[in-house]
């Protein structure tokens, strides 16, 4: 084998491990969204299950958070979109000294940290409305208005930067043409600049759009009392866990695959453009012409492997019955705990003959509590309560971690928080 | 000056001029400077609001030192020779975000130099789309993403156990693995495009006469690839840096319950300890601190301001 090779293979492995850090948490993630656990796992695989979608669908936090995120990505496209193109415009006029003093604020809001940006347009806003108004808390001071213009704020910079790459390739002798002939500003503005900035109005209001949407860091400070999809995430991900999250994730995923599908798809028709541009003898606009039709079967079997997928994944739902299974991984989950609680007892009866008068076990019986300290959180005790006792739910999703740490739980029995169904059962057992 | 806004008003017509001269102001005035400048004449000032709301406006609403002081030194009945929870935070966020930084450069230079000038048109074009598709996804999820893996019940534990590599799982959350992986996760892209735009531009011709004349592999990256593509490198440094020390979401997701993020004590102040004028004077000292670590970062490598954000 020549070294070259090794060089090649050496490679190829490293991009392999590069995008399963990539993708690999998306696709973990996709995953658990059908797994029927309380807890978003793959681990212990329990049943498919589509149910998250709906407790998703049905959640009207998340619901409300959605409908204001829509509401302020629209009006950040609104108002950063027209803010970049203007400043893009004006840069381009600007000579080079003053041209790099507006270029520097321009693009500071991108270097500066989330955060900071809303906690200025917050002071900035309230100030002005108990200064101004004389009112406290009036119309500035309004979570929808502070988070649309904390986020223009950098956004406005991004669409900047979109509309300055296009005009670069702008010709500045079609407006003087133009203007030779007769035409207006105003019609040169219209008729010329912008059918030659469309593309790039597209791209900059998506852009807008999908940044504003995902922000969180500023708008955490501007919301105030209102909230956005992210901030309602942020808070159920610190809070309650559970895999409807994971299922919105799902849904976000799917709709950027296609959303990618799409722009390949008009990338591609411009490029055909062009290419026909080019070939009746005109300047072609784009530099890169290559590939196009390599790529077409990549992305082709991107999307037809989705479509198939989805076919498949209806296909299964179609007649498999979640709750059957759900009762039998219940039932299988429940014979397990069994075992190990027998075990657990034989065995942390032999210990406690054995070292009677240990002086660590204070300090175990702390170690263990930690871990166990959730076994009565309200969201662990999702449907399995009726079912099942206290502490199945935690057995549920740690059996793996359980096995490994069999006779630790028995120490726990003397932790204050302990003290409920399972010391009953076990002084009986003695 | 008169001279220029004639121009400018011939050049445009009145109504474009109008428009653009007023968005820009609007911009630049209403949205960049003024609130940044609002925010630093609030972090010298007393928190009357919240305290005594009467006092504010009179004579005792006046400048002060005390939110600065209150970070270096803590209370005043505060018996450490500093305030250790928040400088150890400061400086644990300021080296833990080069750390990411770091990371993510050594992590991405490979990937973009192969994109650059390796791979060749349909399975580089494929391969960068499939590098934007992660980022689109908003940040909280790409974070709990990471909480699914790196959790004590997660599958990262999962497999490493059912594999026998660990008899105990590993609290990767506690030990900020989690956190770390999520952040250098989080910015990648900001990584990767600076310097792969640079590296494109590099003339081919110019490896291949080093490697003619007999240039090793890493003598090339040294001497040829890298100080070409440095101010990429310092651009997509600088982003990342800046990124990950101002990052909110991650931290609060991802951190382990003891330690903290230095954003996140901004926004206790903000939140639940509703003192604004001392988290804005925090969130200066970030501010002012990152930017200043940047420039000087910039100056020893020799690379100009105007070269970031290209």
């Amino acid at each position: 084998m020549t070294s070259a090779r090794v060089l090649r293979l050496a490679v190829g492995f490293y991009i392999l491990l590069f995008f399963t850090y990539l993708f690999g948490p998306l696709i973990v993630m996709s995953f658990t969204a059908f797994n029927s656990s309380e807890f978003p796992s793959i681990s212990p695989w329990n049943c498919v299950t589509p149910e998250w979608f709906g407790v998703l669908f049905k959640d009207q936090h998340l619901m409300g958070g959605l409908r204001s995120s829509l509401l302020v990505g629209i009006g950040v496209v609104l108002l950063a979109v027209p803010i970049g193109l203007a400043a893009s415009l004006l840069i381009t006029q600007l000579q080079k000294r003053a041209r790099s003093i507006v270029y520097t604020i321009a693009i500071s809001p991108i270097l500066v940290p989330g955060v900071v940006l809303g906690i200025s347009t917050l002071v900035f806003w309230e100030r002005i409305d108990r200064v101004v108004l004389g009112v406290e808390d009036s119309f500035f001071y309004d979570g929808y208005f502070m988070t649309i213009i904390g986020q223009s704020t950098f956004i406005a910079a991004y669409a900047m930067l979109v509309f300055l790459a296009r005009l670069q390739r702008f010709d500045p002798g079609l407006e003087e043409a133009a203007l030779d002939l007769g035409a207006t500003h105003t019609q040169v503005f219209r008729k010329i600049l912008l059918p030659f900035l469309k593309p790039a109005i597209a791209s900059a209001a998506v852009l807008a759009f999908l940044a504003s949407f995902e922000n969180y860091n500023t708008t955490v400070f501007t919301i105030v009392s209102k909230s956005t999809l992210t901030t309602v995430l942020a808070s159920k991900v610190r809070y309650g866990i559970n895999p409807s999250i994971s299922a919105l994730a799902v849904i976000i995923i799917g709709l950027t695959l296609v959303g990618a599908v799409i722009h390949e798809y008009l990338r591609r028709k411009e490029v055909a453009k062009t290419e026909a541009l080019a070939a009746e003898g005109l300047p072609a606009p784009t530099r890169s012409r290559s590939g196009n039709r390599v790529l077409r079967v990549p992305v082709g079997a991107l999307a037809s492997l989705i479509f198939v997928a989805m076919l498949a994944t209806a296909w299964i739902a179609r007649d498999y019955d979640v709750a059957q299974c759900k009762v039998q991984v219940t039932e299988e989950n429940r014979k397990k705990f069994d075992a190990l609680k027998q075990q657990r007892l034989a065995e942390a009866k032999a210990k406690r003959e054995a070292n009677r008068q240990d002086a660590d076990v204070a300090v175990e019986t702390n170690q263990a509590g930690r871990q166990y300290q959730n076994i009565f959180a309200p969201t662990n005790l999702g449907s399995q309560i009726d079912s099942t006792e206290p502490s199945e739910p935690d057995s549920d999703a740690t059996t793996a971690v359980e096995t490994n740490q069999a006779g630790r739980q028995y120490q726990n029995i003397f932790a204050p928080t302990n003290l409920d169904g399972q010391v009953d059962s076990e002084t009986k057992d003695e | 000056m008169a001279v220029w806004f004639r121009r400018f008003l011939a050049r445009n017509g009145t109504m474009l001029s109008l428009y653009m001269l007023a968005a820009v102001a609007l911009w630049m005035v209403l949205m960049i400077v003024l609130p940044q400048l609002f925010m630093l004449d609030f972090s010298f000032r007393h928190n009357w609001q919240q305290i005594d709301p009467s006092r504010m406006g009179g004579p005792d609403d006046v400048y002060t030192f005390v939110n600065y002081h209150f970070l270096a030194y803590g209370s005043p009945n505060n018996p450490d020779p500093f305030n250790v929870v928040d400088v150890t935070v400061f400086f644990r966020t300021i080296i833990a975000a080069i750390f990411v930084t770091l990371f993510d450069l050594a992590l991405c230079y490979p990937i973009a130099y192969y994109l650059a000038q390796v791979a060749r048109g349909g399975k580089a074009r494929l391969l960068v789309l499939f590098l934007i598709i992660p980022f689109w996804i908003n940040e909280l999820l790409r974070a709990f993403a990471f909480r699914i893996l790196f959790g004590e019940e997660g599958t990262i534990n999962a497999i490493l156990l059912s594999i026998g590599v660990l008899d105990q799982p590993i609290d990767f959350v506690r030990e900020d693995v989690a956190l770390y992986a999520g952040l250098g996760y989080a910015y990648i892209l900001l990584m990767i495009f600076p310097i792969y735009n640079v590296v494109e531009s590099l003339d081919k011709n110019q490896i291949e006469a080093a490697r003619d004349l007999g240039a090793s592999w890493a003598r090339i990256h040294r001497r040829v690839v890298i100080p070409f593509a440095k101010p990429g490198i310092s651009s997509g440094c600088t982003m990342v840096f800046m990124l990950s020390a101002g990052a909110l979401a991650a931290p609060q997701i991802l951190g382990g319950p003891s330690s903290l993020w230095f954003t996140q004590i901004i926004y206790q102040w903000f939140n639940t300890g509703s003192n604004w004028p001392r988290g804005s004077a925090y969130a200066i000292v970030l501010m002012l601190s990152c930017v200043l670590l940047v420039l000087a970062i910039m100056r020893i490598f020799k690379v100009k301001i105007g070269e970031i954000g290209r």
